[in-house]
């Protein structure tokens, strides 16, 4: 460490911070379903690669397009993006497509670095929490008009505003359900999911003292994305209606209370390692209740194996006002100093068409942000997907701050001290209220 | 001549020969041994460095990047603001603790082994440097993992080992008042081989005439260890204790990779604190501010140091 | 002269020279034994962990060897990532920061330590500054200079910053502050200039330092993340650490396995040229007895 330090304290940074981010995920896609496509991922891979890309991808009227396009995508997204950049230069032989994938631990600082050094790419993913402190430094391109707004969700249109000017359009999203097990479930003599507030603390202490579980539910000691739908179901928000911090609202302070309550009850570990991985825990029995997104259906599968199918399944958010979840997701960027701008609008026009948007649900489940993309059956076809279809009609997503960073982490160090620190909800409030005073949401 | 002579005279061999000063021409040769290392050292350290220390005094964010020089000058603003920041002074407890008892640790042990290594044991000191090693030079990544497995509360081996003895192994990384004992614990564990490697290297140039004159004088294992080998490791001892220090003041990998600063801050390092504020929410300025406050505290105690061992040449 | 030459010429004395008093007990053995274990355990969990399927690690009790052992982990490590290439990437970039640090750092320590010129304290002080200056403070500064320079995405942009170091000047000063002035005195007056003393007398005496920093410099920059992550836009340049942290993390779930199988990977080179150059160490500088 002596002499690392002095080199690169960051070596933990990408390496461990993926193994760590778990539940805490900031942008997500959906799961790495395991399959190793295998394409290599060396620089300008445009080889047209095992997979079929089945001459979808619309009829792109603009075969005049040409010259090269680098595209940056995070994760498993950035792993698999060959597929459609393929297709997009099926259907445009001029353009020469090159995809370098980042891993979402680097993401921050490899962006800023492009952004300093004036290295951006054309087109990149951008997580819906980085729009606001990206956008800030000027260097998004705004949406051309001819792009509709009203074919993507309206809480995934809502990501893009920076300073109030559309500056991406949303490329898939992700909502949270809860994720139970039904035997555990019936065993306390609970025989539907949650709808309320009250159902879902009765459900878990019922799990906990009459079911056989450790623990009634898991819940994030110190992740502001699972303390706002809450906050929303009360019919708070983070900001009022005039933009101005509103983290210390009756509503808030009620939905503290209750997240705090699974706490005081013993309900939830007040403890929990730092990359702790719900899916064992959940197979095993310990937790039988957690909320999360899409990307757990492929794991909770591959953990639990084939007799594990019907212990569990998810269920919509509970309702208090309302039913409200989480939206997260990713959108597509053109960078302003792109020097093809024709054709890297072009690839994000492509990777917003309803096929395509098919299409790449099929490579990695991510869930659509074109709504209309939900009519196609491959994803209609799931149960467990539909469900999330369904929730994706009642989401809100933190505000497009510059400064989101800053203040999620401040709420996360609050939310810590009220779950495992002592700290009232009414004071926990208070505290968020100031951060966000102080630190700003625009 | 006896042993203790000999030592003391081995030992003030350091100063410099001092040629007879032709002035210039002395200044060349000099300049000479010096000027590659200066010319890369100047463009690619100072330079950057000195950036950096300006930036301190501006508000320097996300949206200056593309245009650094118009960073707006905030002044002493950022300093001024880093002695009402309660953060920050906990994560400077928090590295002064793990300073205090991780450098003396980490020596100690080094030195012990070290010794055992060259003096005690005659076989297998290779595989043994080596084993010591490994630590070192292994990804962090797979140290963090199996480290957090050990401290596992409910299935770690330590947990475990401690169950046998009857004793209820508590939440390591969770407990405020047990977490930065945990990470003491891991970072000696990964750099003790590193402070054996520098103090065997350090041995090997210890004349054995030393050892024969002390053990004619009658002297033991430990009155050897005691009067020639430390002594004449002076230079080393100091060397690494001042690294050791420099680079524990600059604690950053262990916690950062397992838990996060926390819980509830109590592993939050200083570089840490400048990491996330620079890295993650962009105040480049700030950071830089922390960056050189953290520079201060780490050359007064250098200095220190240097002073206090160097004066009883 | 004849007796310095001869001095450098004679053999090792195996074991060391500081070996003499070596009747360890048993019980040294025991104790070192021990802690070797302590050492090493990890390092055999994480080779072991190399050879395991995914689904071995997510069981909640770990497991220390495979049930199902497998190179199926490597076979991807090295079908996924254009290995070779990652491989060459952070071996040219390693060695050429490796003899930077051993060739010029000695240098500036041995004129600190036994030559007399103007500006020596000056340097100095800057050079032990910068030890101290946390870092990651430079990186963006940095990173606009290579843009300006037209080094972005190349060796020589991932090479210079890190061609010379404090710690090298730091180390070899230290060291060279014990080497017996009489030594030098000898051989000016049979007739050599600095830079001949210099390479004759004072670089044999000083190998194990040499050994020592080469080994630390080629492993931090081995290691080395950050900074080449920036500095390499494209995945051609990557080194390894920074193509196993992009390739091999899934976003959910890292792929403990590829991960672990890329670590053993990372660790080898190192592992190999540490036990290479430790000879060198072990070969201790016979007495001085210059009388």
């Amino acid at each position: 460490m002596i002499l690392t330090t002095l080199r690169s304290p960051l070596l933990a940074i990408a390496l461990v911070v993926a193994l760590v981010a778990a539940a805490c995920g900031t942008n997500n896609g959906s799961g790495n379903a395991g399959g190793a496509s295998g394409a290599p991922a060396s620089a300008g891979g445009s080889q047209a690669a095992g997979s079929e890309p089945a001459g979808s991808g619309a009829a792109s009227p603009a075969a005049n397009l040409s010259g090269d396009l680098t595209v940056w995508a995070m994760g498993n997204e950035g792993t698999k993006l060959t597929t459609l950049a393929d297709a997009f230069m099926k259907a445009n032989p001029g353009v020469k497509v090159s995809v370098t994938p980042v891993d979402w631990g680097q993401a921050v600082a490899k962006l800023t670095t492009a952004i300093a050094g004036n290295t951006t790419p054309d087109v990149s993913q951008m997580g819906t929490d980085m729009m606001g402190q990206f956008g800030a430094t000027g260097a998004f391109d705004p949406v051309p008009a001819d792009i509709d707004a009203s074919t993507f969700f309206q809480s995934a249109w809502n990501t893009n505003q920076v300073g109030g000017v559309a500056s991406g359009v949303p490329w898939y999203v992700e909502t949270r359900l809860l994720y139970y097990r039904t035997d555990i479930a019936t065993k306390a003599g609970i025989t539907s999911p949650p709808a309320t507030w009250d159902d879902l603390i009765a459900m878990a202490k019922a799990m906990k003292e009459k079911g056989g579980a450790k623990w009634g539910i898991s819940l994030g000691t110190k992740n502001w994305q699972e303390y706002f739908p809450f906050l929303w179901q009360n019919g708070g928000d983070v900001v009022d209606a005039s933009g101005n911090p509103a983290l210390n609202s009756p509503q808030a302070v009620e939905a503290l209370t209750f997240y705090d309550s699974f706490f005081k009850a013993g309900l939830t570990p007040k403890s929990v390692p730092e990359g702790f991985d719900i899916t064992p825990a959940f197979v095993k029995g310990d937790n039988p209740m957690f909320f999360s997104g899409p990307w757990h259906l492929g794991l909770i599968d591959t953990a639990g194996g084939a007799d594990f199918k019907d212990k569990w399944a998810i269920a919509p958010m509970p309702k208090k006002v309302t039913a409200t979840s989480f939206l997260g997701g990713s959108n597509m960027v053109v960078y302003k100093n792109s020097k093809n701008k024709d054709a890297a609008w072009a690839f994000v026009k492509f990777v917003s068409d309803p096929t395509t948007q098919a299409l790449w649900y099929k490579t990695v489940t991510d869930l659509p942000a074109v709504q209309a993309a939900w009519d196609d059956p491959t994803v209609k076809g799931d149960a467990n997907v539909a469900l999330f279809g369904a929730q994706l009609k009642d989401t809100k997503a933190q505000p497009v701050s510059a400064t989101w960073s800053e203040l999620s982490s401040a709420i996360n160090d609050t939310l810590e001290k009220m779950t495992t620190g002592g700290m009232e909800p009414q004071a926990a409030a208070d505290q968020m209220q100031k951060d966000a005073m102080s630190i700003g949401v625009k | 001549m006896t042993a203790p002579a000999l030592v003391r005279r081995e030992a003030t061999r350091g100063a410099a020969h001092v040629a007879p000063r032709h002035g210039w021409r002395q200044d060349l040769i000099g300049w000479s041994f010096a000027l590659p290392f200066v010319i890369l050292f100047g463009v690619f350290l100072a330079l950057p460095i000195l950036a950096a220390f300006l930036f301190s005094f501006t508000s320097f964010g996300l949206r200056d990047i593309t245009n650094p020089i118009g960073a707006s000058v905030v002044g002493v603003d950022n300093y001024a603001k880093l002695l009402s920041d309660a953060k920050f002074w906990k994560s400077l407890g928090n590295t002064v603790y793990f300073v205090v008892v991780g450098v003396p640790l980490t020596l100690a042990l080094g030195l012990v082994i070290a010794n055992a290594l060259s003096r005690g044991i005659t076989r297998f000191r290779t595989a043994f440097r080596v084993g010591y090693y490994l630590p070192v030079i292994t990804s962090i990544v797979a140290i963090a993992v199996v480290w957090r497995f050990l401290l596992n509360p409910d299935f770690g081996l330590i947990n475990l080992l401690l169950a046998k003895i009857g004793v209820n192994g508590p939440n390591w990384l969770a407990n405020p008042a047990l977490a930065m004992p945990s990470i003491i614990a891991m970072a000696v564990w990964r750099n003790v081989g590193f402070a054996m490697v520098v103090f065997v290297a350090g041995m090997q140039a210890i004349p054995s005439m030393l050892y024969e004159a002390a053990s004619i004088d009658g002297a033991g294992r430990w009155q050897s260890f005691r009067y020639v080998t430390l002594p004449m490791l002076r230079p080393t001892i100091l060397f690494m204790l001042v690294i050791t220090t420099i680079g524990y003041l600059q604690l950053f990998e262990e916690p950062f990779v397992m838990t996060n600063g926390g819980p509830l801050d109590a592993t939050l390092s200083v570089t840490m604190y400048m990491y996330q504020q620079g890295f993650q929410f962009f105040h480049q300025g700030y950071a830089s501010a922390i960056a050189y406050v953290l520079f201060v505290i780490v050359a007064i105690v250098a200095f220190l140091q240097f002073r206090f061992l160097r004066s009883e040449t | 002269m004849t007796a310095i030459r001869a001095r450098s010429a004679t053999p090792p004395i195996p074991g060391g020279t500081a070996g003499q008093r070596a009747s360890g007990g048993w019980w040294i053995y025991l104790l070192l034994i021990l802690g070797v274990l302590l050492m090493v355990g990890p390092f055999l969990w994480m080779l072991l962990g190399s050879l395991k399927p995914q689904a071995e690690f997510l069981v909640t009790t770990p497991t220390f060897l495979p049930k199902a052992a497998t190179t199926d982990n490597y076979q991807r490590l090295f079908s996924q990532l254009d290995f070779p290439r990652f491989f060459f990437n952070s071996t040219v970039v390693a060695l050429v920061v490796t003899a930077g640090n051993v060739l010029f750092c000695p240098m500036l320590g041995y004129a600190l330590a036994k030559l007399e010129w103007r500006g020596k304290r000056l340097i100095m002080g800057l050079v032990l500054a910068t030890l101290m200056v946390p870092a990651g403070i430079t990186l963006i500064p940095n990173f606009v200079l290579m843009r300006n320079l037209g080094l972005v995405n190349t060796y020589p942009g991932l090479i210079l910053p890190f061609l010379v170091g404090p710690f090298g000047v730091f180390l070899t000063r230290q060291f060279m502050y014990g080497i017996p002035n009489e030594l030098l005195e000898a051989a000016r007056i049979d007739g050599a200039n600095e830079w001949r003393t210099y390479w004759q007398v004072v670089m044999p005496i000083t190998v194990p330092v040499l050994a020592t920093l080469g080994i630390l410099t080629f492993l931090g920059s081995w290691n080395s993340f950050l900074y080449p992550l920036v500095m390499a836009q494209e995945p051609n340049m990557y080194t390894l650490p920074v193509a196993l942290a992009t390739f091999a993390t899934g976003q959910y779930q890292a792929d403990h396995g590829m991960l672990m199988a890329g670590s053993v990977v990372l660790v080898l080179p190192v592992l190999v040229i540490f036990i290479l150059f430790q000879r060198w160490i072990t070969e201790g500088i016979a007495t001085t007895g210059l009388k």
